[in-house]
């Protein structure tokens, strides 16, 4: 009973001592930077510190201390503990990066408990965000960008669509949202493929593809060398020869996208960011960016880490650089604001940020290079897998 | 006296942790689990001599046992730390069966066939297990129903710790045997010891399956503190990570098993913290080193030191 | 009757790419008794100079790609005398961290200088098509993996079985001292035999790009695949690794025409079965 009391002591003491306005506002990111996913959190450094250096290196008046620990992989014992470390030792102001749902799911007791907001850039799972009122996310769903793109299969006139997706669980999320979506809009799914996560050989489901009869093949894929595969053997197998349409969402992401060559030309994806979208802001974004790290492709990961810095600016601003949980998280909540990706806001509901997705095209951009060339703007879109 | 005194050492370690490192707890809890996953797995390697790289399935199915457990029928965590015990014997007793049939190499790469099969299962099976977002949304009750666990992780160290010093007395109660001498005996001439009689395969099915219940132990230990079950409970890295740690503090000796896996753990923490990039170099540069100069030669030498001037070392070894 | 056409078809393929992907393996696991778990790091670093000096260099494919094979072959036999012949006599255990040591800092060292991308050898434009088969189209660069397989199968057979040099090797492992006796030159033997390894790992790395894309963590990936298909084959048996890689692959596309639902489940079940049947390897009959 006394060690309860002890306890109990000493987290009033840790939170009456952080309430007092700083100088220095600490941000913990947690992402991977070891491992075969490091490029997400080189991505995340550079967006973050792009953001920072491009408001004059202050926020709200604030000097920003940035502490970044590795995730590696899927692995939320880790997170967790690298999470507690970084609210008890470094007592950082807020958190934010993490790439694997499993690791978002780990930190949510952690924020819970010690108020501290968590800005997710990247983990994709819907409910997320339900798990902790402290949870914010600046990154997209794949029922977020996939609803839109069975609306516009059908508006297309498809009416036989398969799916293939990577068997893990945002695979099967995109699979479900696509399905559902296209049923109510009246096509018809003929078949669904799940290709296991260590496929490294996409023939065979080229060929099913083929056999099926569809006339489009709705896909998701993990990124990296599956993505590769996957276009290849789509060319190789001749289904774009034979018209079968390509619909996916991140596979021609700016990471991988100048390695598919010529093969990439003509996919058609629904996604909420291309480095071709043309605005100021976006262009403001890449120079800041470059500045920061040249080497740094713009993706999904670092315009993620970007509005994630907009998001706690809004939060530092709110609370005075102030220790508030709470005041911090109903301050962004309906927040505005014009990102590089286009015009979003956060959704006071869910805490997700709502944002126009777009539907694009792979294009030969100036010099040579590919580029998602967004062709169509199918408006704001909250998160549909919360939201349905 | 001279028995317990490794076991008051460490106690006075985790007492001076405790106090003089307060907000390293998580970490240090950690590395207790895993330690005891790390012991688990020397039972296997080091007194059995059986090189295996799916022991991770141990672990994994004892924090899905416990998790579900927690889940659907009772959060008392002594019964999970039990469940997960069960969990990871049967698994063993039911892979052990058919594994030990087979030695050297056809032997390790049927482990990680059970290994990768575990990891498959699971992430079909994801109604029950949440698939690659992980197992949570389960509550884990007071422990002994007076402390439940905080944000600083002192109460998760202290009952982490606890479970690890029950496990290594057990293990070493369990080794110290003529059951564990008749083991070391196998190791170290299968021949010679089916020749003097006894049953080699039964003999190391039931070291198999005493060390599946205790990597289940560790692996409910990890459910219930982190109150999530990953899918990297189950896979190949751990296995492989363990393995590390496990030849970096000597084989065939569970101090040696803990000692290794907190100089692991805290080398990684600490180069992450420093330079993530490089850990690769780190890790894989203290393999070699280790495998090239001879533990003869260098730990061997350290050890007998450290033997010569503390008589209790003498009785650890 | 198209659906079991096409099960041969990309099963073959598959199987053949596994094949040259492992047999260097076999070669040192199984004729060396040496635990080589650095396989892909050899691997790698075949696919890695062939693409620097193919993309890079702007070097002839044809040319690269030799020139890549032998430059992996010379790094295998640097490590041999350097260190690796030192490891021979230790435990299985030992051999299995040292060597898993040697790949994390390959890997590192693949990150540091070409960074996390993956790597691409540019495909010449005689390769890069697809040939009509009849049935169906099979990309040519899959042809090209399915001749050199069989054309390594056919060199190593001649190899060990007619030449000098496979008489050596032969009796060097059977038993060294008693072929060092003999006035053979063991050194030079285990020398070249794992220079001749490190090579075919290479030569794997380059015509296996195609399926299994070259990035730091290649050597990490594949290594259970690639432990798999020596396994099931029995070490040292290149038929018998032929034999298992073309019999995984085809299983292994079976399960994705006709039960993907169910993952990598079937090839390790596979796995299981066939190691089970014949602990020593596809082609040998259990020994009593």
């Amino acid at each position: 009973m006394r060690f309860q009391m002890k306890l109990v002591g000493t987290i009033a003491a840790a939170f009456a001592m952080g309430s007092v306005a700083a100088e220095t506002i600490k941000v913990g990111i947690i992402a991977p930077f070891s491992g075969p996913f490091a490029h997400y959190g080189a991505l995340f450094k550079a967006g973050a510190e792009g953001y920072v250096a491009n408001q004059g290196g202050k926020l709200a008046g604030k000097d920003i201390e940035f502490i970044y620990r590795d995730e590696g992989g899927p692995n939320p014992a880790n997170t967790r503990t690298l999470a507690q470390e970084l609210v008890i030792k470094d007592k950082v102001d807020y958190m934010g990066g993490v790439v694997f749902s499993p690791n978002a799911f780990a930190v949510a007791p952690v924020i819970q408990a010690s108020k501290t907001p968590f800005v997710v850039f990247n983990a994709a799972t819907s409910d997320i965000t339900t798990k902790s009122d402290y949870y914010v996310r600046t990154s997209y769903t794949l029922w977020q960008v996939t609803v839109p793109m069975a609306q516009h299969a059908a508006k297309k006139g498809i009416k036989k669509v398969i799916t293939a997706v990577t068997d893990y669980a945002p695979g099967v999320d995109a699979e479900n949202a696509f399905k559902a979506e296209f049923a109510k809009q009246g096509g018809e799914v003929v078949e669904s493929i799940r290709m296991p996560i260590r496929t490294t050989d996409f023939a065979p489901f080229a060929q099913r593809i083929k056999a099926s009869g569809a006339q489009a093949v709705y896909v998701f894929l993990p990124g990296g060398p599956p993505n590769l595969g996957f276009v290849k053997a789509y060319n190789e197998n001749g289904l774009k020869a034979a018209g079968i349409e390509f619909l996916g969402t991140a596979e021609t992401d700016e990471f991988d996208l100048q390695k598919f060559g010529d093969s990439a030309l003509g996919l058609t994806t629904a996604f909420h960011y291309s480095a071709a979208h043309d605005s100021p802001a976006n262009k403001v974004f890449a120079d800041a960016v470059a500045k920061v790290n040249k080497d740094a492709v713009l993706n999904y990961a670092t315009v993620g880490a970007w509005d994630g810095m907009a998001v706690i600016h809004k939060m530092i601003e709110a609370t005075g650089g102030q220790r508030d949980g709470d005041k911090a998280m109903a301050a962004i909540k309906g927040y505005q604001w014009e990102s590089p990706r286009g015009p979003v806001s956060i959704d006071p509901t869910t805490r997700h940020i709502t944002q126009n997705v777009y539907l694009r095209t792979v294009e030969k951009g100036a010099g040579g290079l590919m580029v998602n060339k967004e062709v169509q703007n199918f408006g704001p879109q909250v998160d549909h897998g919360l939201r349905k | 006296m001279k028995r317990s005194l490794p076991y008051l050492l460490l106690v006075a370690l985790a007492a001076l942790i405790y106090f003089v490192f307060p907000d390293q707890l998580p970490l240090a809890a950690r590395i207790a689990t895993m330690a005891i996953f790390v012991m688990s797995l020397d039972l296997v390697v080091g007194y059995g001599g059986l090189a295996t790289l799916g022991h991770s399935a141990l672990f994994g199915i004892g924090a899905y046992a416990t998790g579900l457990l927690a889940m659907h029928v009772t959060g008392n965590p002594l019964i999970g730390l039990l469940a997960g015990a069960l969990a990871g014997a049967l698994l063993a007793l039911l892979s052990g069966l058919f594994l030990l049939r087979y030695e050297g190499l056809t032997f390790l790469m049927l482990t990680v066939a059970v290994g990768q099969i575990a990891q498959n299962g699971a992430s079909k099976l994801r109604d029950w297990t949440g698939g690659e977002d992980g197992l949570t949304g389960f509550e884990v009750q007071k422990i002994l129903g007076m402390w439940s666990f905080d944000l600083y992780g002192k109460v998760a160290f202290v009952y982490c710790f606890v479970v690890m010093l029950v496990c290594l007395w057990a293990m070493r109660r369990l080794m110290g045997s003529p059951f564990g001498l008749s083991v070391v005996g196998i190791h170290q001439n299968r021949l010679r010891a089916s020749a003097i009689g006894g049953s080699v395969r039964g003999q190391l099915l039931k070291l198999y399956t005493l060390a599946g219940a205790f990597a289940g132990i560790g692996g409910a230990l990890n459910a219930q503190v982190n109150q999530i079950v990953g899918l990297d409970t189950l896979g190949f890295e751990l296995s492989a990570d363990a393995l590390v740690m496990l030849v970096l503090g000597g084989a065939g000796n569970l101090f040696g098993a803990i000692g290794g896996t907190a100089a692991f753990m805290l080398i990684h923490h600490t180069a992450s913290a420093i330079n993530p990039y490089h850990w690769l170099f780190i890790i894989g540069g203290l393999l070699v080193f280790v495998v090239l100069v001879p533990r003869a030669r260098l730990f061997e030498a350290l050890r007998q030191r450290v033997m010569r001037a503390l008589p209790v070392a003498r009785e650890v070894a | 009757m198209l659906l079991l056409a096409n099960i041969l078809i990309d099963g073959i393929a598959y199987g053949m790419v596994l094949f040259i992907i492992a047999v260097g393996l076999s070669v040192t696991l199984g004729l060396m008794r040496f635990v080589n778990l650095a396989h892909g790091a050899f691997a790698m670093t075949g696919g890695y100079i062939a693409a620097w000096l193919v993309r890079e260099q702007g070097l002839s494919f044809y040319l690269g790609v030799p020139l890549a094979v032998l430059a992996t072959g010379l790094l295998g036999a640097l490590l041999e005398v350097t260190v690796l012949r030192r490891l021979y006599r230790r435990t299985e255990l030992q051999q299995v961290l040292f060597t898993i040591g040697l790949t994390f800092l390959f890997v590192a060292t693949a990150n540091l200088l070409a960074g996390p991308e993956v790597q691409l050898i540019p495909l010449p434009p005689a390769l890069s098509h697809a040939v009509d088969l009849g049935v169906r189209t099979l990309p040519a660069q899959r042809l090209l993996v399915i001749a050199s397989g069989l054309l390594v199968v056919l060199a190593a057979y001649w190899v060990l079985n007619r030449s000098r040099f496979g008489i050596w090797l032969r009796a060097t492992v059977d038993n060294t001292a008693a072929a060092s006796a003999l006035g053979i030159p063991v050194q030079r033997v285990y020398v070249l035999t794992f220079a001749v390894g490190a090579a075919l790992a290479g030569l794997g790395g380059i015509l296996g790009a195609e399926l299994m894309p070259l990035e730091p963590y290649y050597p990490v990936k594949y290594l259970v695949l690639v432990l798999v298909v020596v396994a099931v084959g029995g070490m040292g048996s290149i038929a018998g690794s032929l034999a298992a890689a073309l019999t995984l692959g085809i299983i292994d596309t079976a399960s994705k025409y006709l039960a993907s639902d169910w993952g990598s489940l079937f090839f390790f079940l596979a796995m299981a079965i066939l190691l089970a049947w014949r602990p020593q390897g596809l082609l040998t009959a259990r020994k009593a």
